[in-house]
């Protein structure tokens, strides 16, 4: 779950690290202060090249800037709020982060000399692993040397540790703090901030942001496809998009409906599969494990029924209680394939 | 080292829960010798005709333990792997998902000060079709053998095995590592179990998008396997990126990517697939 900037400032601002003065803004016409910086909180990046960031230094400017941010779609997301920040004096614009590094598994804290820089378009970063929390302790001076700000050594550590403490108690996998400013008076101020929480911890924390829930599990492809597609488990559910192209047919989706198959998550699949205009085939690929193929197919059997004009079904069960799937499959009268070749054949009849 | 796969007493951690249940009773009846459960609160019952304990310390007083499975819902899950861990069971499968990734990150650290492994998390476990099923992958769609499959995915696991046994090749092992970013045992942890084991005498690796596991994999192949390995990563159409499903597959980087790694496995020797059809077939021809 990716936190707007605002949202991921407030939390970086609770565990004590500097942020810029600033105030949420939607349509007011006063500013609150000048000059200002209206930043749109939208949650993906880019945010400056698309032109919805804006300094405003008088009213008019300000109203301007306003209505110009608050329609401006950024990457597909049009903001509900502007935060309006001050203005910085800066000397410097560094990069730095805390996150969970998948090759060597563990925390990992990074680090340019160049804020604004992308991850992933430089490999010239800094970084510094954290195995047990004690390695935070030398983090700072690390820091100091590689900014090159020796003076600045303390105040490094307390960020670091900050950033630290705030990473763990939060559940959070990333905060980038980028740029990282140090301002000509001499603080270091996160200048912007984006985090991103596990979505698994949810359970121990009282979250309230106002991003929705991601959903992983339906992802399209291409929206004149003609195959759409439901498996379950991402590996099953990519390999059967994988076999779709292979037997020359578009597939439109990736749906990985998981363990727990209901007809509600099957209902609002096939709607979403309904709206592609060129889907002729619906393949169906269940590997049951944990899941329960029954269960599976009385889903199949009450989330067809309720939606009318759905593309034929080509599905394929298998694994356990694959019999009593089968039977109730047959009752409802659809075919079912004894594997993903011969449903795939199948579904290219129709499609070709 | 000890192959810990070939373990016999078994506990079920999360003996009681539905999953745990159902589960219990698909392994007994694949022959797995499941000695106790484990389930705090809940001792003195009897599952599927296992005795149940509160805790692990009280089961080891009357069976060593070579293998726990682990059923145990997320929020608890963390607590039930560092009671695996702490009394060094050999190996410790974890079916749970959804496991905070800090929760792993101290389960990790638990595990550098022990002599346990662990498979998984979000792991379908290990089958050896004909010995015993330690995890949730249906042994009835396998088939005694010589093949041995590693793979990141569950459900696609079963695919590739079910594949094989339709046209009669059967397995020595069938393994899924488990689809989550922090986790225990990987490929070449296998690869390694896969080359030393003689009954063994070809290699199916299953990979997916995202991180560069595969790749090292592929490195370790190159320069340690003298089996044949074949290989398919999934996710050849997938948009760069989203994540897809669990936490694992996502698409960060265009080295990262299906077309990539396969390109990049080919170039180490090994024989791929860009379909889970056309893998099943090369491998059946040759």
């Amino acid at each position: 779950m990716n936190l707007l900037e605002h949202e991921a400032k407030s939390l970086l601002s609770i565990s004590g690290i500097a942020v810029p003065k600033g105030v949420l803004v939607r349509n007011d016409s006063t500013p609150p202060f000048l000059p200002l910086v209206l930043k749109s909180q939208v949650p993906v990046g880019g945010r400056g090249k698309a032109g919805a960031i804006k300094i405003a230094s008088s009213e008019s400017e300000y109203i301007q800037a306003v209505s110009d941010i608050m329609s401006l779609p950024v990457k597909g997301h049009t903001p509900d709020l502007l935060l309006a920040e001050e203005l910085l004096s800066i000397e410097r614009e560094l990069y730095l982060s805390i996150l969970v590094d998948r090759s060597s598994q563990l925390i990992q804290v990074v680090a340019h000399n160049n804020g604004g820089v992308e991850v992933e378009d430089n490999s010239h970063f800094n970084l510094w692993s954290i195995e047990n929390t004690s390695d935070v302790d030398h983090i700072g001076q690390a820091l100091a040397d590689y900014y090159d700000i020796p003076e600045k050594t303390f105040l490094l550590q307390d960020i670091v540790e900050q950033l630290y403490k705030c990473f763990i108690e939060n559940d959070a996998t990333l905060i980038e703090i980028n740029p990282l400013i140090l301002t000509s008076e001499g603080f270091l101020v996160a200048g912007d901030a984006k985090i991103t929480l596990d979505q698994a911890a949810a359970f121990r924390h009282d979250w309230n942001f106002s991003q929705p829930e991601t959903n992983n599990n339906f992802v399209t492809i291409d929206t004149h496809g003609m195959v759409a597609t439901v498996a379950n488990g991402a590996g099953l559910a990519m390999a059967t998009v994988d076999a779709v192209y292979d037997f020359g047919m578009k597939p439109a989706n990736f749906l990985d409906i998981g363990g727990g198959a209901t007809a509600e998550t099957l209902i609002i699949a096939f709607n979403q599969i309904a709206a592609y205009a060129d889907v002729k085939a619906i393949v169906i690929n269940i590997f049951a494990g944990i899941t329960r193929a029954d269960e599976v197919a009385r889903a199949i059997i009450t989330a067809s029924n309720s939606i009318s004009h759905l593309p034929p079904l080509f599905i394929r069960i298998a694994g356990t209680n694959k019999v009593e799937a089968a039977a109730m499959l047959k009752e409802a009268s659809f075919t079912l394939y004894e594997d993903l070749e011969s449903c795939l054949i199948a579904a290219k009849e129709v499609v070709v | 080292m000890k192959n810990v796969f070939l373990g016999k007493n078994v506990i079920v951690q999360g003996i009681t829960g539905t999953h745990g249940r159902f589960q219990t009773r698909a392994m007994l009846a694949a022959g797995t010798t499941i000695v106790a459960g484990v389930t705090p609160g809940k001792a003195n019952e009897v599952v599927e005709g296992v005795p149940v304990f509160d805790s692990i310390a009280s089961a080891t007083i009357f069976h060593t333990i070579d293998i726990s499975v682990i059923f145990v819902p997320a929020p608890f899950a963390k607590a039930a792997l560092l009671e695996a861990i702490h009394a060094n069971i050999p190996l410790i499968i974890c079916i749970t998902e959804n496991i905070p990734i800090h929760d792993m990150l101290v389960v990790k650290r638990a595990l550098e000060t022990s002599s346990s492994q662990l498979l998984g998390p979000n792991s379908p476990g290990a089958l050896l079709p004909g010995l015993h099923k330690l995890g949730i992958i249906p042994a009835s769609l396998s088939l005694p053998g010589k093949t041995a499959i590693v793979s990141r995915s569950g459900t696609l696991t079963y695919e590739t095995m079910a594949g094989l046994t339709a046209k009669s090749i059967g397995q020595k092992y069938v393994i899924g590592i488990g689809g989550d970013t922090i986790h225990g045992i990987g490929y070449i942890d296998c690869l390694k179990l896969f080359q030393e084991d003689k009954d063994v005498d070809r290699i199916i690796l299953i990979g997916e998008i995202g991180g560069k596991e595969e790749i090292d994999a592929a490195n370790y192949v190159s320069s340690s396997v003298t089996k044949p390995v074949f290989a398919y990563i999934a996710g050849h159409h997938a948009p760069a990126g989203i994540q897809l499903g669990h936490a694992g597959a996502i698409l960060n980087s265009d080295n990262e990517s299906a077309g990539a790694k396969t390109d990049y496995l080919a170039s180490q020797g090994i024989i791929t697939a860009t379909s889970i059809t056309e893998l099943i077939h090369t491998f059946s021809a040759d």
